[in-house]
């Protein structure tokens, strides 16, 4: 079991958040923090590093520091067979095969003891993030402290005897959260959403100049006098990278563009392997496309490449949240996604994006994006704006807060 | 309950929210869905989107007449579902008898073939507040109108908006404070901005407007007979006010 220790050097993370989002939606947060005086927070999830759920973690729980509300990051840790089992339900959960036998069952309950005894879970306000240590609440909750169960799963499509071994473990708590109200199953306790966010400050999203973006991008060779079109995702049938060159295909009729699909490498995943040889045979010979694998740090290339191009897509089958869409409009592109998961609450069509649901209408709204600046710089402008108030990582701290300051109210009978 | 005599404390607003557990698939679920949606529910869907974007030009649709026109495509109900959320909004019973009205005149069977695709279902929301002290009490109109020039979007959401809307008999105690304070006329123009249907950014240029303009007479005489420090002073603060609100805009460009 660990406690994880925060960066804290370097300059203020509230400050930093200040420069981005402004003075309002940070003196929200000193309000709440001023509220949640005399009150302790502990954070607990099964890793510290790797993932977005530890990523965003390292800045939450600095910044709540800073804020002045005492956070704590407690890692459960297991062996090889409990991260097989929770890998299960991770997978379950999402809708995909699987079962728990019996021993299983055990097992999982059998570590969440474990973990019940070493850590500290002193604070009277605990945030449990995901499935792993979800059996925690049962075996530890003080009647003085409130429990909060933080989802980041799409529970939408749970394995339904999965989710009957896991919701008793949930009853135990005060509430949960989920990212998006499609996710949420019928629960035992109140459950509350709060869109995951992205960092303005960290590698993927800081600000970069011209010659920065061209320096990072420079090793790819990416035409300079053509607009980019570019899909950043994992090369994974449900994030469409086929459906996405047909429409590209079909809006290069029209518009000189060239295409980048950029993914994670896949080698640790043989149906990403599978997928990514199915695009490399449908690219060809092109020479207006190309197929990016990039190391999964490449997180300051990715920035510049979201920068460099004149249209981003997101044109999934299936999604989760898709921060990915949120990066992009960050950065002022104009977006052509589906409708699907988490997107439209990010692209609210005409807006902040274009929202397309076929292969044609992508193909459209791409060639309406090539042919007009005016129409990109206002999708990009308002895009950025959107993502400024509702997805940077201010607003879910202050989510967290703001629940936190409710249950106590509630526990306080007002 | 606030006490006229005292200063005012201005508060923000944080909003957590959470699913009630009701959907609709077609117009005529979405009828029974807002008979019986609590007011936290529409205050979510009707009230709350003027939140979610403060600063920009037009406000966002509503979600019923977002939904009714992007999902369920039947134009002229959201064109008539958006006029009543911005028009007859003043009170949770005002606003589900006008949404309602406008959904029984589109007939049981109608309301029941104008349905969503698969995947597009309306899922009703309700926001539980969290009010927040921001530590701001004014004394008098003039503070006030200081305190709203430099206030989060939510204080203004919270005073101007949020809070006549859940008050009992449809009260509005700023406006009544100040009113209370010999500023008749600025809490009629509170009143009214908070009925107009604007962002909240415009709501609020829209009231410094007025407010600066009446006391434009007052300004003038004041600047005239300040020493030249004083004046100078002024300008100074104007052109940076100016050069605040330019690199504003362009940062938003």
């Amino acid at each position: 079991m660990t406690l994880v220790a925060v960066r804290t050097e370097g300059d203020s993370l509230v400050d930093g958040y200040r420069a981005v989002v402004g003075d309002g939606p940070i003196r929200i947060l000193e309000s709440l923090a001023r509220q949640l005086r005399g009150h302790r927070i502990a954070m607990v999830n099964s890793t510290a590093t790797g993932g977005g759920v530890a990523e965003i973690l390292h800045r939450l729980v600095r910044l709540l520091n800073e804020l002045g509300v005492p956070t704590t990051w407690e890692v459960m840790t297991g062996d090889t067979r409990f991260y097989g089992i929770t890998k299960t339900i991770h997978n379950t959960l999402h809708g995909w095969p699987g079962a728990l036998s019996e021993e299983d069952h055990a097992y999982y309950l059998a570590m969440n003891r474990r973990a019940a005894e070493s850590l500290a879970l002193d604070a009277d306000l605990v945030l449990i993030h995901d499935p792993q240590p979800a059996g925690l609440a049962e075996l530890r909750r003080q009647a003085a402290q409130r429990w909060v169960w933080r989802c980041h799963i799409d529970l939408s499509s749970a394995n339904s005897a999965v989710w009957d071994f896991l919701a008793p473990r949930i009853a135990h708590y005060d509430a949960a959260v989920f990212s998006h109200v499609t996710f949420v199953p019928p629960m035992p306790v109140p459950a509350y959403l709060a869109p995951p966010s992205i960092d303005p400050l960290s590698d993927k999203n800081r600000e970069l100049d011209e010659s920065e973006v061209e320096e990072l991008l420079a090793p790819f060779g990416l035409p300079t006098r053509r607009p980019l079109v570019t899909q950043v995702s994992r090369f994974d049938r449900i994030k469409d990278p086929i459906g996405v060159i047909d429409a590209f295909r079909l809006a290069r009729r029209r518009e000189e563009a060239h295409l980048v699909l950029a993914g994670g490498s896949a080698d640790d995943d043989p149906e990403g392997a599978e997928v990514l040889a199915e695009v490399r045979a449908k690219v060809g010979k092109a020479s207006d496309v190309t197929v990016l694998l990039l190391p999964p740090d490449a997180h300051l290339v990715i920035n510049a490449l979201q920068r460099r191009s004149t249209v981003v897509l997101q044109k999934s089958l299936r999604e989760g949240f898709a921060l990915t869409v949120s990066e992009a409009l960050w950065k002022r592109r104009a977006v052509v996604a589906s409708a699907v998961g988490g997107i439209p609450l990010q692209v609210i069509h005409e807006r902040t994006g274009l929202l397309a649901r076929s292969i044609e209408g992508c193909a459209s709204q791409i060639i309406r994006l090539l042919r007009s600046p005016e129409l990109r710089r206002r999708l990009g402008g308002e895009g950025r704006e959107h993502v400024r108030d509702n997805f940077l990582h201010p607003r879910e701290a202050r989510d967290y807060l703001a629940l936190f300051a409710r249950l106590i109210d509630i526990a306080h009978g007002s | 309950m606030i006490d006229l005599r005292d200063a005012f404390e201005l508060r923000s607003v944080v909003h957590l929210v959470r699913p009630t557990g009701a959907r609709a698939s077609d117009l005529e679920q979405l009828r029974a869905g807002i008979v019986a949606a609590p007011d936290e529910s529409l205050f979510t869907h009707g009230l709350q989107v003027q939140l979610r974007a403060p600063a920009v030009d037009e406000l966002p649709p509503d979600d019923f007449s977002g939904w009714v026109n992007g999902v369920v495509q039947d134009r002229e109900t959201a064109e008539r579902l958006s006029f009543a959320v911005q028009n007859r909004n003043g009170s949770p019973q005002e606003l589900r008898t006008a949404l309602i009205e406008i959904l029984d005149s589109v007939g049981t069977s109608a309301r029941a073939a104008r349905g969503c695709p698969p995947g597009g279902e309306f899922v009703f929301l309700a926001a539980e507040s969290v009010p927040l002290s921001t530590g701001i009490r004014v004394q008098d109109a003039g503070e006030l109108i200081d305190a709203l020039v430099s206030a989060d979007a939510s204080v203004c959401f919270f005073h101007l908006t949020e809070e006549p809307w859940g008050s009992e008999g449809g009260r509005f105690p700023l406006a009544e404070w100040i009113a209370a304070r010999g500023e008749a006329r600025l809490a009629d123009w509170l009143g009214e901005a908070r009925v107009m249907g604007l962002p909240i950014e415009s709501m609020r240029r829209k009231i410094m407007q007025r407010w600066r303009r009446s006391h434009l007479g007052r300004r003038v005489s004041d600047a005239a007979s300040a020493p030249d420090v004083a004046r100078r002073e002024a300008g100074r603060v104007a052109v940076a006010r100016l050069v605040r609100r330019i690199a504003r805009v362009e940062e938003r460009s």
